[in-house]
């Protein structure tokens, strides 16, 4: 997530991709993007808004706005998640023309997000499940790669 | 749902209560738990009443009968509607429900609700669902103080069982035909037909509202195996939670690398199966821990 134009390496192959990150490219999807805990062996369109259809169930026990929908009968218990700030979703899709050029890939930017909706099968999201914890990286990763400053530096050398 | 507002003077006497059940069998729609009570002293009036097991009468008979017995002031009712949203979510988690649990639930349910409202419930008479001498035992654990009596065929052995039955029945068809369907797609109808897997009816609508990804409308209880007929064809949707009770066994299947790859939101790549998972298995603990892999190609 990010934006810009990004290379990268295509592993194994060496080929490199290059993928166009437009923030204004396309549909805005928030809203509208949903993780569900299951694997549909489909790609492609489905008429998602006429039957997924999730309803507000209140709060859960760490804070969380709670929805529920159902899907192949079960029930699933989802919350929304804004993006961290400095950080957007992008939906991309492999550009047909490029397939003839074996060089290099290109994916382009179809749509963005600002949020999406994460569900749960067993239990109500909470603040301790993988996908929450995962987000913490992008803190720790601020703080690994923002320089040091002298003062910082001559801070802790002090301290030792 | 039931005659709640009102608590009758009755209610402090010895009463008996009878339960039965509408909407079991079906794939379509809501089951329904009913209860008929009153108080002891009414029990020979209440068998003049022409209540019959709701399925030997005709559906205007029946309704008459409801309407009747709501009227009277020595009856009180309640139903529990279960919804089929319900019924299939219990069904399908990975702790599964089955239907006999949720029976039981509901019955004892329906009970609670009125012994809390002030009925001195002393005897209650039931259907049976399983077997008859365990649920016995189970209902009279939950509730001492009140005689059981748990029989095959009760709605036409008791009155009071036949009138519940009636209030079951009653309420299990206004609702499938009052359902309003959650679903906004196209070309939708409501000819449910009875709901019964075999009604020629429900069968061609089960046919019509079929959907390769989302499988039917939530009206259908997903957990029925008439479904998997119908669904032939469709999408493969595989969970979570039923992938993990399967570790440790063969989890090199397609299915499993398919999965997983679905969490990083790319089911193309061409990955050996033990690099799949997205599972931070070889990089410093705080990324195991929150399952995050470097992803270096798509």
């Amino acid at each position: 997530m990010g934006i810009g134009d990004t290379r990268m390496e295509k592993g194994g192959r060496g080929a490199p991709v290059n993928i166009s990150l437009k923030g204004d490219g396309g549909e805005d999807l928030s809203g509208h993007i949903h993780q569900v805990p299951c694997c549909v062996k489909h790609d492609g369109p489905a008429s998602v808004s006429d039957y997924f259809k999730p309803k507000l169930a209140g709060v859960g026990d760490d804070g969380l706005p709670l929805q529920q929908a159902h899907f192949r009968g079960r029930l699933l218990q989802g919350t929304t998640l804004p993006l961290p700030h400095g950080f957007s979703g992008f939906v991309l899709s492999k550009k047909s023309d490029s397939l003839a050029d074996s060089q290099t890939e290109c994916w382009e930017t179809c749509a963005t997000f600002r949020d999406f909706t994460y569900w749960n099968h067993e239990f109500a999201p909470s603040h301790n499940d993988d996908l929450f914890r995962a987000f913490h990286w992008l803190t720790l990763s601020q703080a690994l790669h923002n320089p040091v400053t002298h003062e910082e530096l001559a801070l802790s050398s002090f301290s030792l | 749902m039931g005659s709640e507002c009102v608590v009758p003077e009755w209610a402090s006497q010895p009463c008996i209560l009878g339960i039965d059940e509408a909407g079991r069998g079906p794939v379509l729609g809501p089951m329904v738990y009913g209860c008929l009570y009153c108080s002891r002293s009414y029990k020979n009036t209440l068998s003049t009443l022409s209540f019959a097991d709701s399925k030997t009468l005709k559906e205007d008979k029946r309704e008459e009968l409801f309407e009747s017995l709501k009227s009277n002031d020595s009856l009180g009712w309640a139903v529990d509607v279960i919804d089929p949203r319900d019924l299939s979510a219990k069904m399908l988690q990975k702790n599964k429900i089955n239907l006999n649990e949720i029976s039981h639930d509901s019955a004892m349910g329906l009970i609670h609700r009125v012994l809390k409202l002030g009925v001195l419930l002393t005897e209650v008479y039931i259907d049976t669902v399983g077997d008859a001498g365990k649920y016995e035992m189970k209902l009279s654990k939950v509730f001492p103080s009140i005689k059981f009596v748990v029989a095959k065929k009760a709605d036409s052995l008791y009155p009071v069982v036949s009138g519940a039955s009636i209030v079951a029945k009653v309420t299990r068809d206004r609702a499938l035909r009052d359902w309003v369907l959650d679903e906004s797609a196209e070309n939708m109808h409501r000819n449910f037909g009875s709901g019964y897997p075999g009604d020629p009816q429900t069968k061609s609508w089960l046919e019509d509202h079929k959907h390769p990804i989302f499988g039917f409308p939530t009206l259908v209880r997903f957990s029925w195996a008439t479904c998997n007929t119908y669904t032939k064809g469709g999408a493969e949707v595989l969970w979570e939670s039923d992938q993990t009770e399967e570790d440790g066994g063969s989890n090199n299947s397609n299915g499993k690398r398919q999965l997983k790859l679905s969490n990083v939101g790319f089911t193309t790549s061409k990955r050996r199966s033990e690099e799949i998972e997205s599972s931070g298995k070889g990089r410093c603990r705080f990324f195991q821990s929150r399952k995050l892999e470097q992803l270096t190609y798509f």
